[in-house]
């Protein structure tokens, strides 16, 4: 609950850090060699790193992957930002949008199970969960919106999807339907 | 055997009249010492019904319930038949709301000796609590030692965080919106590999405020609960009479066990769609093909994405169409068994139009909702697909006289 985020203010340098000399190697296609540096440095600095997604630096990617012991499958540039495909252990897979800024502007999933929410939101986990439920609900819909926060998801037992991204932060020209 | 089977149900009130008048139901065979007249077939259907929901709950919308009896395992005295579950065939397994159950039924335990707890992800949140033995009675039907998840569980008030990180909890009849839920799609089980892959699912709890993520046996983890009867066990089928247009404040149908297995379910020349491997089906709207699309009873309204339609502006209600006049709207299913239902007409109102006409409608046959691009390739067709039809969902794995399933036929 009152986790490792409120290290942020510690685990911020060591993120810049680590984002020089991991993305090269991106950008270079050795996916395999940067997640396994990435998952390494992460887990020798062990719980002061700051992590969360949503909204935080593309470092945090890493960190994701990290935290959720799953792998990096594929990093794409799409005109206006980058996707990290990430393979979670259970089978679903999570995607993280990150914008020119080197900000993680969305998140997307689906496979069986939910990715941990709470790793991927960060800071906009809290915000998701206490909202009401709101009138109508069934179990198959998720249409939120609070603020610049939109979390939304649909499936069904065993199919499970859904994305979160910041409105505020989408890249211009970035169509919302690519986001999935 | 079958007395046994008799006297437990006619415990459950509700059940009782139907279950005597059929001489006790099909609750085995064995164990008679003369050789009896065949048996009267088991009573295989029981009621639902939509209405506003559990007396506790906020009120729901186009949302399919029934009763069922629970038993402690064994027990023919300690048993409770709890109303307003949800029939839900876009799930699998029986749950149960611990504050409406009176019994304590008991906890699986693994072969370590650790006690057995799931967290059930739905889309909109998360459930949390114990998986537990029961023998289960509805209709004529009984699935003894089921495993059930007992939801909200005073034993387990601790919730391990890879499950509260998944959303949202919703372990109270408020926040469930039932007294429990019924889940009898197309599938055995409710994890596909949960036997061999570890899902933030199924725990194992070597206490109660102990519980890490585990393996399990798949006779262990929680099933389509039809699986397990003795008899009727390849799918049901669910009929629900028309609606008007309007809506209503309640309409009554019949849910009824097994496909082509007594007179009241024989295959007749409906159309069989196979669904895939997501128990999913291939629908064609407004030109797109969208591969993830299902057709589900626990989904309350038609769920599509349609930029064209007006959406309402009332605070609340923005995600659902309004559109002026309402609309007749066609959409194809396509079967990955291949076979087509073409120009399948649905219609779309006015939510808000709907509930300004009475306000104590619960049955809404043309409400409607977006689902955002980002979750195109989805149609979600809730339970409005189900009024004025019989339809039927086989079991994968089972043998019909139109196909094997997993299938939806209607």
């Amino acid at each position: 609950m009152s986790d490792n985020r409120s290290n942020e203010p510690n685990g911020a340098a060591p993120l810049k850090y680590l984002r020089r000399i991991t993305m090269p190697l991106i950008r270079s296609g050795e996916i395999r060699i940067a997640a396994l540096s990435g998952a390494l440095l992460i887990a020798s600095l062990g719980p002061r790193i700051a992590f969360a997604t949503l909204g935080e630096a593309e470092m945090s990617v890493h960190s994701d992957v990290a935290q959720l012991n799953a792998s990096i499958k594929s990093s794409q540039d799409r005109a206006g930002y980058r996707v990290h495909e990430i393979q979670l252990p259970g089978g679903t897979m999570l995607r993280e949008f990150v914008a020119p800024d080197g900000n993680v502007f969305a998140v997307a999933w689906n496979g069986p199970t939910k990715p941990n929410l709470r790793q991927v939101l960060g800071k906009h986990f809290d915000t998701y969960v206490s909202a009401p439920k709101p009138k109508f609900a069934d179990r198959r819909h998720v249409n939120f919106q609070q603020g610049d926060l939109v979390v939304q998801a649909g499936g069904h037992m065993r199919a499970l999807s859904g994305r979160a991204y910041l409105a505020g932060a989408i890249p211009a020209g970035v169509n919302l339907g690519d986001l999935h | 055997m079958a007395l046994l089977g008799a006297l437990r149900v006619c415990l459950g009130a509700a059940l009782c009249v139907s279950v005597i008048s059929c001489g006790g139901g099909g609750g085995g065979g064995g164990g008679g010492t003369t050789t009896p007249p065949p048996p009267p077939p088991t009573v295989n259907t029981t009621s639902v019904i939509v209405d506003q929901g559990p007396a506790t709950g906020s009120g729901s919308v186009n949302t399919l319930f029934t009763s069922v009896t629970v038993c402690v395992p064994g027990s023919t005295t300690s048993c409770q038949t709890i109303d307003h579950i949800q029939v839900d065939t876009g799930s699998y397994g029986l749950r149960l709301l611990a504050p409406v159950l009176t019994l304590t039924l008991p906890v699986e335990k693994l072969s370590n000796g650790n006690s057995l707890a799931e967290c059930t992800q739905f889309v909109d949140g998360y459930s949390w609590g114990p998986v537990a033995s029961a023998d289960l009675t509805i209709a004529g039907e009984t699935a003894k030692s089921l495993p059930v998840q007992v939801i909200g569980d005073s034993r387990f008030t601790t919730v391990p965080s890879t499950c509260s990180s998944t959303g949202t909890q919703e372990d109270t009849v408020a926040k469930f919106g039932a007294n429990g839920i019924l889940g009898i799609g197309p599938f055995q089980l409710d994890c596909g590999d949960c036997d061999t892959v570890v899902h933030p699912q199924y725990y194992a709890c070597a206490t109660a405020a102990n519980c890490v993520e585990t393996l399990v046996p798949t006779a262990m983890q929680v099933p389509n609960p039809v699986t397990l009867f003795a008899a009727d066990n390849n799918g049901i089928i669910i009929d629900l009479p028309t609606v008007a247009p309007a809506g209503a404040v309640t309409v009554s149908g019949q849910l009824i066990f097994g496909i082509d297995t007594q007179s009241n379910n024989q295959s007749g020349t409906q159309t069989v769609l196979t669904v895939d491997g997501n128990a999913e089906l291939l629908m064609t709207f407004n030109g797109q093909t969208l591969a993830m699309s299902f057709i589900d009873s626990g989904s309350n309204g038609i769920y599509f994405a349609d930029s064209s339609i007006s959406t309402c502006t009332t605070t609340g209600l923005t995600t659902f169409y309004c559109p002026a006049n309402t609309l007749s709207l066609g959409l194809s299913i396509q079967g990955a068994n291949g076979v087509m239902v073409n120009n399948l007409v649905f219609t779309v109102g006015n939510l808000e139009t709907m509930l300004n006409a009475d306000p104590t409608f619960n049955v809404f046959p043309e409400l409607a909702g977006t689902l955002p691009a980002g979750n195109a390739g989805s149609f979600d067709y809730g339970l409005a697909f189900f009024y004025g039809k019989r339809v039927a969902v086989a079991v994968e794995g089972n043998k019909t006289s139109v196909g094997t399933g997993p299938y939806i036929a209607f």
